[in-house]
């Protein structure tokens, strides 16, 4: 049982260093598309690692409580389906609202098919 | 406006019940049957906006251990080996990158595919889909890549989705 | 048993980094992005309070937050791509 618990604190901790990594990408980046990229790496490793620890956890150590178990399934499920959706629709709009990085970027496909 | 079929209000519905189940987690006879219900109205009125195409693709043994071999297994490699490029420009100051936005072409045809494909691209950090567009028949994806290294068209194609491509072409066409 | 807060408290110092680019991003871009991630951190961490102090409503609270934390950034995107341009 020892062996499991340190299995869980490696993966935790796994994903709160992606989960830093992510944050600083968030506070330093230069432009918003690049904070989008880095924000990326919180809701996948930085997420799934956690909660399949917290996964581990609820099976071994909390007597066969399959309730919380299969909620935690379901929220690791759902931060994956959704948040892609989330993100390329932010993406597109921030792009068709005029935001643009302070820097030209060097190819630029969809502004010279939407505008030119 | 596109017409409904039934294996698609079917499929609907078995998601919809699938998911109140998720979220209730207890089986008294009343609480399901209120579950049944609500889900049936659900998939009556919103089949149509999202089931176009074959519902039950993964009855064929074929397809659906492709697809769990993809999901399971090529996939989380690439999400690992991009969530590690990414964390080690975070690490490093966030100074040596290079965005653009390239027009990459895409070889799959049915919507299921695609969206598959979009949203494995949006997943991986360093790549975000922004806009589909299709001309004379071949479908282009806009993607936003931190870091161009290979010019707009087939070679920036194979860098970002060579191998999540490969793996989707075996279930969807 | 301790290690569990002691992992949530720092992800819940990781949400409030962030807010401090939702506070100062120079645009409404930038402060979605930062709303997404502090929303997906407070989530995790959320979870992991839970199972410290095995108390269910927490889990509860971060299935709703993992559920509705795409709609607001969904609900931004779609207003800036329809009415953003327009005031430039």
């Amino acid at each position: 049982m020892t062996a499991l618990r340190i299995v869980i604190d490696v993966l935790i901790a796994i994903s709160a260093i992606f989960a830093l990594a992510g944050t600083i990408g968030v506070l330093k980046m230069p432009d918003a598309f690049s904070r989008m990229q880095a924000s990326t790496c919180i809701p996948t490793l930085g997420t799934i690692c956690a909660l399949l620890g917290a996964l581990l956890y609820a099976i071994f150590f909390k007597n066969g409580d399959a309730g919380s178990a299969v909620k935690i399934a379901v929220i690791c499920l759902l931060i994956l389906v959704t948040n892609p959706i989330g993100s390329h629709i932010l993406a597109k709009g921030a792009y068709k609202a005029g935001i643009r990085p302070e820097k030209k970027m060097e190819t630029d496909d969809l502004g010279r098919d939407l505008y030119d | 406006m596109r017409k409904t079929t039934f294996p698609a209000i079917l499929a609907t519905f078995v998601l919809c019940f699938a998911f109140w189940v998720l979220l209730t987690w207890s089986f008294t006879m009343q609480e399901l049957i209120a579950g049944g219900v609500v889900s049936l109205a659900v998939a009556l009125f919103s089949a149509r906006f999202f089931i176009h195409e074959k519902a039950f693709w993964f009855a064929n043994p074929a397809k659906f251990f492709s697809g769990l071999f993809y999901w399971l297994c090529i996939f989380p490699i690439e999400l690992v080996k991009a969530n590690l490029n990414m964390a080690k420009i975070c690490f490093t100051g966030c100074k040596k990158i290079n965005p653009g936005i390239v027009k990459v072409p895409v070889d799959l045809q049915s919507e299921y595919g695609q969206a598959a494909l979009a949203n494995s691209i949006t997943l991986t950090p360093g790549t975000i889909t922004m806009e589909t567009a299709e001309e004379d028949g071949q479908n282009y994806f806009y993607i936003h890549w931190i870091d161009v290294t290979a010019p707009s068209g087939k070679e920036a194609g194979d860098a970002i989705k060579g191998t999540l491509e490969k793996g989707l072409r075996r279930v969807w066409k | 048993m301790s290690d569990l807060l002691i992992f949530a408290v720092a992800f819940a110092v990781l949400a409030a980094l962030t807010l401090i680019r939702l506070a100062k991003g120079p645009t409404a871009a930038d402060r979605m992005v930062a709303g997404d991630a502090a929303d997906t951190l407070i989530c995790v961490a959320l979870v992991l309070f839970s199972l410290f102090s095995g108390r269910g409503i927490y889990l509860d609270i971060a299935l709703v937050a993992a559920l509705f934390g795409v709609i607001d950034t969904m609900l931004v995107g779609r207003y800036l791509e329809k009415e953003g341009g327009k005031e430039q």
